[in-house]
């Protein structure tokens, strides 16, 4: 590092004048002193066109990114809300938790459907629909008369699909379900009706 | 193709063999040999099997002597060949679909004639056809002439209507009939309708409510 001659410090507080200094510390010092002059010089702004279009160059950030920012960024957000709408909003949230609501009936899959079998048998003590949706199997599907006006009815969730039935009525009589309107000869002397059982979503 | 090769060469008796499990103590012991012959025979001609287990429980079900029972099944396995050959008569290449064959089985044995059935094949020449053939088979049964009835359900076909909703069309001539409309009359309005003829009603949340899921049930 090299001295500065205590001289020139000197000129520069204004303790010597310039002009008592030797020719060489004399040029130092006004070298010096029009160093300070360009550092003390405002830098001019740039002008309003050239930051716009520093602006309007910069590429656009992507939409993921603005929508970073803008759930980084704080908002104010205000509901103006009375007070007695917030409590019944507060009250209905603690009735669906304590009381959730029940899905009613079993889960029906995309390719099943629902079966309604309704038949008239006065006086009867049970009644079955028997075919081929249940391997004709007596017993599985039970037919009820819950109000005891002779009119038997079950609603069963069946694969979608055409099934031959039959009622089974005191567990020994066949009987064919005439308001199914189709009916197809069992080879058996008889006919047996026919179901077709539509997805139920559809 | 070596492992397709194996599982046809498993399947067959694998199928039997359960067929066999299902019918017994439900079908007469004296009956089971030969409709386990039937059955193997259907499934080595690439037949459905289906139908004639379900021939078969059905006569064990309703008390049918194993003659009956084993005339019954016969009877049905030549239901089966004779829809078979009707699909290869009317386009399908061989070998025809289980499900297609049971299809037209069906049709058959609601008492549609077969140049209708044809009729209808040809104009849906790709699967499935099930609704096509009961829309028509419910017309039919309803007292329509089966042309006719066909005709109306290929119309709809042509104007874009599909599966259940060929259904819907056969319901709707049904509902004309109901509101003292002639067969002719029917038709012609339905006709017209097309392709807007109203859907059926979809369960009722109630029913769907009421619905309980029997055990097992068995596809068709």
């Amino acid at each position: 590092m090299n001295a500065i001659d205590p001289r020139i410090h000197q000129a520069l507080d204004g303790e010597l004048a310039p002009a008592t200094l030797s020719g060489e510390l004399r040029q130092a010092v006004e070298r010096l002193v029009t160093a300070a002059a360009l550092l003390a010089t405002p830098i001019p702004a740039a002008s309003l066109e050239s930051r716009v279009m520093v602006l309007i160059r910069r590429p656009a950030p992507s939409r993921a990114r603005r929508l970073l920012g803008w759930f980084v960024a704080p908002h104010a957000v205000t509901f103006r809300v009375r007070p007695v709408w917030s409590l019944a909003f507060a009250a209905v949230v603690a009735l669906l938790t304590l009381f959730p609501m029940r899905h009613e009936g079993p889960d029906i899959g995309e390719h099943e459907g629902i079966a309604q079998f309704v038949g008239r048998f006065p006086g009867a003590q049970s009644v079955h629909a028997v075919g081929s949706f249940n391997d004709w199997r007596p017993g599985s599907i039970a037919l009820e008369d819950v109000d005891q006006d002779g009119v038997w009815r079950a609603t069963v969730v069946l694969p979608a699909g055409a099934y031959e039935y039959m009622f089974v009525v005191d567990g020994e009589r066949w009987v064919p379900d005439r308001l199914a309107e189709r009916l197809v000869a069992d080879e058996f002397g008889r006919e047996n009706s026919i179901v077709i059982v539509r997805p139920a979503r559809r | 193709m070596k492992l397709w090769l194996g599982l046809a060469l498993v399947a067959g008796p694998l199928a039997a063999q359960s067929a066999r499990a299902r019918l017994e103590g439900r079908v007469p012991g004296a009956a089971i040999p030969v409709i386990d012959s039937l059955i193997q025979a259907a499934s080595t001609e690439g037949l459905p099997t289906e139908p004639l287990i379900q021939k078969a429980l059905e006569g064990g079900a309703k008390l049918v002597t194993a003659p009956r029972i084993v005339a019954a099944v016969e009877v049905s396995l030549g239901q089966l060949r004779d829809a078979r050959d009707l699909l290869i008569r009317a386009g399908d290449e061989p070998p025809v679909t289980p499900g297609e064959v049971t299809t037209v089985t069906w049709a058959l044995r609601r008492g549609l004639p077969r140049p209708v059935v044809e009729r209808v094949l040809a104009a849906l020449p790709r699967a499935p056809r099930a609704a096509a053939m009961h829309a028509v088979a419910d017309l039919a049964a309803h007292h329509f002439d089966p042309d006719s009835a066909a005709d109306l359900i290929i119309a709809a076909i042509g104007l874009g209507l599909q599966r259940e909703r060929l259904l819907d069309v056969s319901a709707a001539a049904a509902h004309e009939l109901q509101r003292g409309r002639s067969h002719a009359q029917a038709l012609a309005l339905v006709r017209g309708e097309l392709p807007n003829v109203p859907a059926s009603p979809k369960p009722t949340a109630g029913a769907v409510a009421r619905a309980r899921r029997p055990p097992a049930p068995t596809p068709p």
